[in-house]
Order: C-alpha cells, then sequence, then structure tokens
C-alpha cells in the first residue's frame, strides 16, 4: 500500500528549512485533531526553532480548540524570542487572532492575488522582543538528536575544541580558529580559541554573510586573503577590521557530502595563508568532519524532515488501523490498540507494520467487493 | 510505585541506547498524546503515565530493545497492575 494514496483529512506534515520549522496543516482542525497538532507544534516549539511558519493553504476548516492551539503556540514562541508566521489564514483564522493581543506579534503571509504567480513572500520583520530576554535553552530536548545515533555531545564538542587548538599552532600565520556548526537551524561556535575569534563568529551570524556564513552553507572554502581589499561582504568585512583582523580561511564541514558548519581560521597578517597553509586546514577540516560524522550528531534538514514525515505518516496509519479494529471488533479506541500491541509483541514485527496489515486488508476487501459481479450480496 | 527487581523507565531507556527526543518522537509514532516534557516526567516518574501512556511508552522501548536483538523487557500497564495485586 502506498501510504501517501490516502484518503484526505486532517493530517500535517513537518519540514525543516535552516532556522525554520514549517508545518502545513490539511483538513479539518477539531476537537478530535487538535491534540496531534498541540503535541508536533510543542515539540518543534520547544527544540529552540526560532522560527515556524504555519501553512494553513489546505485547512478546510478550524473550531475554537485549534485556534487556542495557534494563540497557546505563539505566545510560548513569543516568550523565547522566536516568531510565528501564518500563512494563508482564512478571513475568519485571521480575525479570530487579530482581535487579541497576539495580533501584533504574529507575521501574516496571504495568498497572493493572482492564483498563477506566486506572490512575493509577505514576511513581516521580526517583533521587538530583545534577544535573550528568555532563554532559548529552556528546550525540553532537541528535536535535531532524534535523527542521529546517541552520542555525548560533550565528547565531541571537546574533540572539536582540540582540533580548533591544533589548528591554531599549527597553521602558520593564524592567530586565532573556531568550528562553526548548525545546530536547531542555526549557526553556532561550537568550539573557539578565544573571545575574538568567537566575536568575529558572532558578527558573521549576525549579519548573515562572511567566510564562516558562506563554506556552512555552500560546502566549499572561502579565504579573505586580505580584507582591506575585500567587497564580499560589505557588513561584516569592517567588523573584522575593527577587530585587527586581516585574513580568513573558511573550510566547510561536511556530513557525507552535505554541508554542517566550517572551520574558520583567523589572522592579523594579510595573506597569511598561502598554499601550504591552506592544505593544513583542509587536513584539519576533514578531521573535524570525521569527529561529527563519527558521532553522527549532525543531522540535515532533509534527514530532520523526513525522520519526522515519516513518524507522522505512521501515527495516521496507526490511528486508521485502530479504527478498523474498532469497527470489526466493536472496541474502543484503546482496546483496538492493545490488540495491535499484543500481535506485534507476539509477532515481534514492528507495531507499524501489524497496521499496515489491517489497512490493507481493508482495501483487498474493498477490491473483492468491487470485483465481485453485479447483483451478488457479500 | 517501582519495586526494588524493576528498572526504571528511564533506565530501559539508557539501556535501548534512546535519547529523550529519540523515545518521544517513537511515542508520537505509535499515537502519543503526551509533550516531550510530559514524557520525561513520567520517565522520571515526576508524573504517573495514564495505563495508555504507559503502554505506549513500553511498547516504544520494547520495539527497540527487538530492534537490538533483544526480547520485550519492559512491562505494559496490566502486568504492573496485575503484580500490585498479588
Amino acid at each position: 500500500m502506498n501510504l501517501d494514496d490516502r484518503p484526505p483529512g486532517f493530517g500535517v506534515g513537518a519540514r525543516f528549512e535552516g532556522d525554520q520549522a514549517v508545518l502545513d496543516v490539511r483538513g479539518e482542525v477539531d476537537v478530535l485533531s487538535v491534540p496531534t497538532l498541540a503535541v508536533l507544534f510543542d515539540a518543534v516549539v520547544t527544540s529552540g526553532y526560532p522560527s515556524v511558519v504555519l501553512d494553513l493553504c489546505d485547512m478546510e476548516s478550524i473550531d475554537a480548540a485549534g485556534l487556542a492551539v495557534i494563540a497557546g503556540a505563539a505566545s510560548t514562541l513569543i516568550a523565547s524570542g522566536g516568531r510565528l508566521t501564518i500563512r494563508s489564514p482564512s478571513t475568519l483564522v485571521a480575525q479570530v487572532l487579530d482581535i487579541n493581543w497576539l495580533s501584533g506579534l504574529i507575521s501574516w503571509e496571504f495568498p497572493a492575488p493572482d492564483p498563477d504567480r506566486l506572490g512575493p513572500e509577505q514576511v513581516s520583520p521580526a517583533p521587538a522582543t530583545p534577544l535573550g530576554a528568555a532563554s532559548p535553552d529552556v528546550a525540553a530536548f532537541d528535536l535535531r538528536a532524534v535523527a542521529s545515533v546517541p552520542a555525548n555531545r560533550d565528547v565531541v564538542d571537546s574533540a572539536l575544541q582540540l582540533v580548533v587548538a591544533l589548528a591554531r599552532a599549527t597553521v602558520g600565520g593564524a592567530d586565532g580558529a573556531s568550528v562553526t556548526l548548525r545546530r536547531r537551524g542555526r549557526l553556532a561556535t561550537v568550539a573557539a580559541s578565544d573571545q575574538t575569534v568567537l566575536e568575529m563568529d558572532a558578527d558573521q551570524y549576525a549579519t548573515g554573510e562572511g567566510p564562516c556564513v558562506d563554506a556552512s552553507i555552500a560546502g566549499r572554502w572561502f579565504h579573505a586573503e586580505s580584507l582591506d581589499q575585500e567587497t564580499r561582504w560589505p557588513a561584516f568585512t569592517p567588523k573584522a577590521r575593527a577587530l585587527g583582523i586581516s585574513a580568513i580561511l573558511s573550510s566547510p564541514l561536511l556530513a557525507g557530502d552535505r554541508p554542517v558548519g566550517a572551520l574558520n581560521i583567523y589572522s592579523r597578517t594579510a595573506t597569511a595563508f598561502a598554499a601550504k597553509e591552506q592544505e593544513l586546514a583542509a587536513v584539519f577540516a576533514t578531521e573535524a568532519s570525521n569527529i561529527l560524522n563519527h558521532a553522527g550528531l549532525e543531522v540535515t534538514d532533509d534527514q530532520l524532515t523526513d525522520r519526522l514525515q515519516g513518524a507522522l505518516r505512521t501515527r495516521e496509519i496507526i490511528a486508521e488501523a485502530q479504527g478498523v479494529i474498532m469497527e470489526r471488533q466493536d472496541i474502543g479506541e484503546k482496546e483496538a490498540f492493545d490488540v495491535m500491541r499484543r500481535s506485534s509483541r507476539s509477532s515481534d514485527r514492528p507495531l507499524r507494520q501489524e497496521a499496515i496489515d489491517v489497512v490493507d486488508s481493508t482495501h483487498r476487501h474493498r477490491l473483492n467487493l468491487d470485483r465481485r459481479p453485479a447483483g451478488e450480496i457479500s | 510505585m517501582t519495586d526494588q527487581t524493576t528498572n526504571t523507565l528511564d533506565e530501559y531507556r539508557r539501556d535501548a541506547l534512546l535519547s529523550h527526543g529519540e523515545l518521544w518522537l517513537r511515542y508520537f509514532e505509535l499515537g502519543g498524546m503526551s509533550t516531550a516534557l510530559e514524557v520525561e516526567a513520567f520517565l522520571y516518574e515526576a508524573l504517573e503515565p495514564s495505563p495508555h501512556d504507559r503502554d505506549l511508552i513500553a511498547h516504544a522501548l520494547n520495539e527497540r530493545f527487538v530492534e537490538l536483538g533483544g526480547n520485550h523487557p519492559v512491562r505494559y500497564a496490566d502486568d504492573v497492575s496485575r503484580e500490585r495485586d498479588t
């Protein structure tokens, strides 16, 4: 059975794009379906994504319970310095949320007037909530950790710290070094040789430009030979100059072939990094990538999206199978789950597989009915 | 209440080599309705899960133990209450 060929009804999908989590809601959001939305929303918000987009394009209806979930999620998100954007709200949704205090804090993206053409993204700027007003570290857990094998992040960070120290000591002309990683959809410095380097990395994240940002995103080398002549990063370069930095070499860190961060080496001397230094930096970048890959810690947006989408599909199929069993055996929801749980236990097969078989059997049953000659009564 | 001879759910989680996030996702996959924070509280026995929640967590853990080549060491709500009665 193809799980994607499923009858329309309530459903929610999740995908991750950079620092943004997008939840697509379809069908009817009512008292029956709202807990799924609420718990998924909670997972995304508490895992520290600063920006959540709720796409209501395929939503058919929403009741008071659904609106309460949106309002609750918006306030949690805003309290932690984040932002909620509602894409394609119906007039009703917009009106209801507009009359309370949330109206000024939610961003809206209305569909473009011409349905054949996509309009420009209408994202209003983030609310003037001071960053750091509430620590995003209150996160109950990191969603990003779910698609990876367990590993001790502290051990990994210590190993990276060692790579940074070695790079600084070994690469000629290096005055500082750091490792940037994309965690929770945001770039962050996980190891740095000193405070100046930390500040310089932070300046790059804040301006959204610079060799470390570009290397982390594009997955290739960026070398600023002499910042005095540098024109690629107009917002960042003056800040680096002010800290006395003249040359930067950022080498990408890769998980498989996907960029997940960068190893950055800074120098106060222009043209400090010649071919030999670049070669050494590549060796350290490879070493850092190996540490990450071995630990299996770094999860890309695509992997996370796949994992969560898979979980949502499984959840739907289990709910559907539960419904079938409830009807067939005239029992309650919990009892129907127990039927599958017991059969999963005795067969040593995942419950998901039991559920697929149950749903499949109804499809076969339906097909058999369809094939029966006219007039035959089942 | 946990008797002396049984692991807590969080001890099983550690034996199953699952992070809190991964266990919550597996619980959610089976149809769980509690948030990640609530599930963590169940694991640490700060909150008492409903029998259904207990079964969902137990089953998520047991499926993981089967993946790792083991059996089903985590007891379900029925087993726990039956033992309490005897």
